[in-house]
């Protein structure tokens, strides 16, 4: 059975709950103290030890508009558990998998740390956790960054699991347990969808700019087992408005290597004959 | 109503980021990167160029096997180059992964959609096919019993070596043009083809600094010249032709201090000026070995110039939002 997140932004508060029982179920060290300036966001990005992720896109409007003018746009980010996921197919080692629940996971234990599932998502998800503890298969990181030990391991990559410990025993992924609004919205995706469709005609009745990120659009991905549902245009909360499958681009590269290399052959076997006697 | 705003304005540093891909109407983020940067750093680059260099040696070699004898030497000292830069190739990634078991853990898996899973297969059956040409190629010398010359028939290791030190010399370009990267995906038509140019080039010129420096066969660096004057004029059509089609998402590898250094030292240095040297009617040692240098810090270059500039480029959201297609 396929299960995700249905991620309703215009449910989020902004609470970070999802940010905070993330790390602490996972065992996920601190992304530090900074301070970033940017509306209420200090995380800003989704990282290796760093799976759900709430942006603030807070939007200024003049002192005397009216309430409904101001717009304070939050969404809770994670991973989204493609359908076609270019980190599942980028993996040498086969230790990304696509679960029982249809989830993309990361055996820490099988990567080895190469990093090319990093630049092959197209949503910057997946990262390298740069000090890995891949002797505890249920989480990767314990966020040590000065064991030179767990130093000479090597890195591995990491993101968000879907709680796939939680799921197995029937529990509910952390995040979406502690959303206190049912922001995040955790369940069978066809369930999901249906349920997201509806939510989207019932805002767009009331006059709300709405839309579903993530699925019933056209492009390499496929839906997203983790998807959205939005009022302003996916740049505004930093995700691609067009992703594309990297694999797609094989056929054109091979035949770009082949090309070359057959060229520099035939003119190889021109100047490489033997002289006449 | 939203289109409207310009977050950027919010952002006090905007100005002060890296390139823009040009397009300004998408709102960003505050400035922050959509895609994550790869986190590869000089064993990649190296391995990238080592490897060009022991396929393209690979093509070499059934090259020069055909000339019924007159590059045998040629033919010889490629044989066991290739085979010392394929055995330096897993050292080098086990540098990059950390731990040498790390490495066997791509062996347990076969994924045609992976081009990094292609490779290390490409990297094995070259290493095998080199090991037994370079053996054959010992026994024939006298190195070791002439008897085991059976194990590494030329019939057999010479398309072999060719065939998969076109797909070593190629599949690094593919691998980095697979991705998100905006830059490296705007490349796919491009990279590959430069790289196989690049490692075949550098191939040439390495095997032409050996003539030289062990003084056999003059005859063959002519022809490694020509060849190698080919590759380089093609890399230099390459890449000429990239930086023209990628337009603003080529900024991070054609524009400021790396494309000033992409200029010189891969098409100037490692391209136009070994061309002019090796089209100077007198060939002393030392040109051939300038020449070669040359060419070989040009490709290092190269490889250097794509991993870095791909960093950047990912650190560019506006060019992630809209992925090349």
């Amino acid at each position: 059975m396929a299960t995700g997140f249905f991620t309703d932004t215009t449910l989020c508060i902004g609470c970070k709950a999802c940010e905070v029982a993330c790390k602490q179920w996972n065992q996920l060290p601190a992304d530090g103290y900074a301070f970033s300036g940017n509306s209420y966001d200090n995380t800003m990005a989704l990282g290796g030890t760093t799976w759900r992720h709430v942006a603030f896109v807070e939007q200024p409007a003049p002192l005397d508009a009216p309430p409904s003018e101001s717009k304070w746009l939050m969404v809770s980010d994670v991973c989204k558990h493609c359908t076609h996921a270019g980190c599942l197919e980028a993996c040498p080692t086969g230790a990304i998998v696509r679960n029982e629940f249809d989830s993309v996971y990361v055996q820490p234990d099988v990567c080895n740390g190469c990093g090319y599932c990093v630049p092959s998502c197209p949503f910057g998800v997946i990262d390298m956790i740069e000090h890995a503890d891949y002797t505890r298969p249920s989480f990767p990181s314990d966020g040590r960054t000065d064991d030179d030990a767990l130093q000479r391991h090597g890195g591995v990559a990491g993101k968000c699991t879907l709680c796939y410990d939680r799921q197995k025993v029937g529990f509910t992924p952390a995040c979406a347990k502690a959303c206190p609004t049912d922001s995040i919205e955790f369940g069978e995706v066809e369930e999901l969808k249906a349920r997201a469709r509806t939510r989207v005609a019932t805002l767009r009745a009331r006059g709300v700019d709405a839309r579903l990120y993530g699925i019933d659009e056209d492009n390499s991905i496929g839906d997203l087992n983790a998807f959205f549902l939005l009022t302003d245009r996916p740049a505004t909360y930093n995700l691609p408005e067009r992703p594309v499958l990297p694999s797609t681009h094989q056929p054109a590269a091979y035949g770009s290597a082949a090309l070359a290399a057959l060229a520099l052959g035939a003119i190889g076997c021109l100047v490489f004959r033997a002289s006449a006697p | 109503m939203s289109d409207a705003l310009d977050l950027r304005a919010l952002s006090p540093d905007a100005a002060n980021r890296g390139a823009s891909s040009g397009d300004d109407t998408f709102p960003t983020y505050y400035e922050q990167p959509l895609l994550k940067r790869p986190h590869w750093g000089w064993e990649v680059v190296t391995y990238l160029f080592v490897g060009g260099i022991a396929g393209g040696s690979g093509m070499l070699i059934a090259l020069a096997d055909r000339t019924a004898g007159e590059d045998a030497a040629l033919a010889r000292n490629a044989r066991y180059l290739s085979l010392a830069l394929a055995a330096a190739s897993p050292v080098i990634l086990i540098k990059h992964l950390g731990r040498p078991e790390r490495f066997h853990h791509m062996l347990r898996v076969v994924k045609f959609k992976s081009p990094m899973s292609m490779g290390v297969w490409g990297l094995i059956a070259f290493s095998a096919a080199s090991s037994r040409a370079a053996l054959a190629q010992a026994a024939r010398d006298g190195l070791v019993p002439g008897w085991l010359a059976f194990l590494g028939p030329r019939w057999f290791t010479n398309p072999a070596q060719a065939l998969v030190g076109a797909f070593l010399a190629g599949y690094t370009g593919v691998l980095i043009s697979a991705t998100a990267i905006p830059l490296w995906a705007k490349g796919k038509r491009h990279i590959p083809a430069a790289s196989v140019c690049s490692g075949f080039g550098a191939a040439c010129a390495a095997n032409a600094a050996l003539l030289a420096l062990r003084n056999e066969a003059s005859d063959s660096q002519r022809k490694l010249e020509r060849v190698e004057l080919v590759a380089g004029l093609a890399e230099l059509a390459i890449l000429l032709d990239f930086r023209r089609s990628a337009g603003a998402l080529g900024a991070p590898m054609f524009d400021g201090a790396r494309g000033r250094k992409l200029t010189n030292a891969t098409l100037l240095g490692g391209i136009v000026l070994p061309a002019l040297l090796n089209v100077l009617p007198f060939h002393p040692r030392w040109k051939t070995i300038a020449t070669s240098a040359l060419t070989l810090f040009g490709g290092y270059a190269l490889r250097e110039s794509f991993i870095e500039a791909g960093k950047t480029s990912a650190d560019d959201p506006r060019a992630a939002f809209r992925q090349p297609e």
